[in-house]
């Protein structure tokens, strides 16, 4: 059918797209290396030096982009679905609020800050293990998605609770982290906020297996539910009526997301904004079917972020800016454009 | 046949019960209407029966099998459910209708699924409208379209919530046609829920009226009288007969003098 081929078309384009950014993203960099030097060092040909720029640090970084910005915009899909709120988004489960609570913990706390060398930058770097914030920052995420799916499991597994819940909880971590850093010495504070930071550039082949260990189960259950989802767009009891158990999906899907969120932000650090707009881009795009939403917005996620590096390292002069808030300045005016050009396509 | 019993059900532990010990049976192929003022329950028992709020005690059996203890896809396919608000989530009209069997092929719909929704789509002649966006169509045709899906599930009963509730004239009449067609003529058993007394006499067999919580008045519709009515809605009534046919004068302008 015509729709049909229309989203064919449409999550064809997507993938070029990504496909072409990930090339610039690879072959484009402060290092101002020639692109067939650039296609050498890729095959591990070339100088030494090109060929560690490469393989340990643009690949990494792109295979990054292109894992968490999937992973982050169908989770912000399946929330925004699940939770039938358009403002939904992967941290709506106080997600990131544990992760950088836990992350300003192992830095502040325990590598280097208040406690063991005081405000001593030497003492500092010999003492902090950035696989430490990650881990640290990984358990509070879980911790936090556990306490907020018991707690609604013992009032009621409804959207609002879940929402409500989740500010609350969330509250409690950003409360936490600000009592934190109020008591850290100037470099714990400063490593802290350096870690809050999204980036990119932060990645490593290892980071990246973890983000795609969690990411890729997730993408391919969600993938398989598609028709769940699209059931529970008819709300809960026609759902429900049709013999979809809206509780257990809505608990299974919300645990997953915030699982695959949790994997991302624990190793990228914060990235805001691609869970809220690529889904909603994705959904104007082509309609909230989610067996082509979930392809579209995984792309579409993938391209931000893609996107998003691209400019912030060329603004940096040899020094990437925070790809987080990147995300947010070039997302937002693109997702204002989008929800001003076009005619609504129903709900969220 | 369904056949409730004694169903009790409250909201919250400490609270008044919403249902007091509901009582009814539905034969296969028959309408019945529930009538109530509002919040007297009658949502609450449709949610008992399709099992999306547990009833605190009695039975809920349809030809023998309790509902309340049997597995969601399989209550699926014995119970349909159209809803007062139907929302579709911008599908289009051929992918909502294939919802309706989602309880019958899990994961990814074959091509008894598809072939299901096409004979459903010739049957109501809904097949000009298969590509179209459902959340675009006008209040009739979305209708159609939930009767159509709840059809396709192949259900024994079909629970309809207000029907007719946002629709013309002319949509009510329609939805009123496509109900009795899914009773007589494929033996569906329909318990549908009616704020419109003279709709409700068009569309029905049997009536339940319910009061607080409880059927106080069943029968056919005979039992539709001006004391019965002014004994559940707090109405006065006037009943005279137009060809032959009964129709129900409600309020007190309509007040025999």
């Amino acid at each position: 059918m015509k729709a049909r081929s229309r989203a064919r078309h449409v999550i064809a384009a997507l993938a070029l797209a990504v496909l072409v950014m990930a090339l610039v993203c690879l072959f484009v960099g402060a290092s101002r290396m020639s692109l067939s030097d650039g296609v050498a060092a890729l095959f591990g040909k070339g100088s030494a030096a090109n060929v560690r720029i490469l393989r340990s640090i643009r690949v990494p970084r792109v295979l990054a982009a292109l894992i968490a910005g999937a992973a982050l915009s169908v989770s912000g899909l399946v929330m925004q679905t699940t939770l039938s709120n358009a403002m939904a988004s992967p941290s709506t489960m106080g997600v990131s609020n544990a992760a950088v609570f836990g992350a300003n913990l192992s830095i502040i706390v325990f590598a280097g800050g208040f406690l063991s060398t005081g405000n001593n930058l030497a003492g500092y770097t010999a003492g902090v293990n950035p696989f430490a914030a990650s881990v640290t920052a990984f358990l509070f995420s879980a911790l936090s998605i556990l306490l907020i799916l018991a707690l609604c499991r013992v009032k009621a597994f409804s959207p609002n609770v879940v929402v409500l819940a989740g500010i609350a909880v969330g509250a409690v971590w950003t409360a936490a982290t600000t009592l934190l850093q109020f008591y850290a010495t100037d470099v714990g504070l400063s490593a802290a906020v350096v870690w809050n930071f999204g980036d990119l550039g932060r990645a490593t082949y290892k980071t990246d297996l973890l983000m795609l260990c969690a990411a890729a189960p997730g993408l391919a259950v969600f993938s398989a539910l598609a028709w769940r989802y699209n059931a529970l767009l008819s709300g809960d009891a026609a759902a429900g009526s049709m013999g979809v158990n809206v509780s257990r999906l809505r608990f299974f899907s919300l645990l997953l997301a915030s699982l695959m969120t949790a994997a991302c932000v624990s190793s990228l650090g914060v990235i805001g904004f691609v869970g809220v707009i690529c889904p909603h881009v994705a959904k104007r795009l082509l309609g909230q079917d989610h067996r082509v939403s979930i392809p579209a917005s995984a792309l579409m996620g993938s391209l931000l972020l893609l996107c998003a590096d691209a400019f912030s390292r060329s603004l940096g002069s040899g020094s990437a800016l925070p790809v987080g808030a990147i995300t947010s300045l070039l997302g937002a005016p693109f997702f204002l454009a989008i929800i001003f050009s076009r005619k609504e396509h129903g709900q969220c | 046949m369904l056949e409730l019993e004694n169903v009790v059900f409250r909201y919250a532990r400490r609270s008044e019960p919403v249902l007091r010990g509901v009582s009814l049976t539905l034969r296969d192929g028959e309408i019945g209407i529930l009538l109530g003022k509002n919040g007297a329950g009658k949502t609450t028992l449709f949610q008992c029966i399709l099992g999306l709020a547990a009833p605190e005690s009695g039975s809920i059996r349809f030809d023998g099998e309790d509902l309340l203890k049997m597995p969601r896809r399989g209550r699926a396919k014995l119970v349909a459910y159209v809803p007062q608000h139907i929302h579709f989530g911008a599908l289009s009209v051929f992918d909502s209708i294939l919802l309706g069997r989602v309880s019958r092929f899990g994961m990814q719909p074959g091509r008894e699924d598809f072939e299901a929704v096409e004979r459903i789509l010739a049957e109501m002649q809904l097949e000009p409208l298969a590509g179209r966006n459902a959340e675009e169509l006008s209040g009739g045709e979305k209708q159609k379209t939930a009767i159509a899906r709840a059809l396709v599930q192949e259900p024994r009963l079909l629970i309809f919530d207000e029907p007719t509730g946002n629709l013309d004239i002319a949509n009510e009449e329609l939805i009123i046609d496509e109900a009795k067609k899914a009773a007589r003529q494929r033996g569906v058993a329909i318990l549908s829920s009616l704020h419109d007394l003279n709709q409700a006499l068009c569309l029905g067999d049997r009536f339940f009226l319910l009061r607080d919580g409880a059927v106080r008045y069943a029968g056919d519709e005979s039992v539709l009288t001006s004391e019965v009515i002014g004994d559940v809605f707090d109405i006065r009534s006037r009943i005279i007969t137009v060809d032959g046919k009964k129709v129900i004068l409600g309020g007190k302008y309509y007040e025999e003098t």
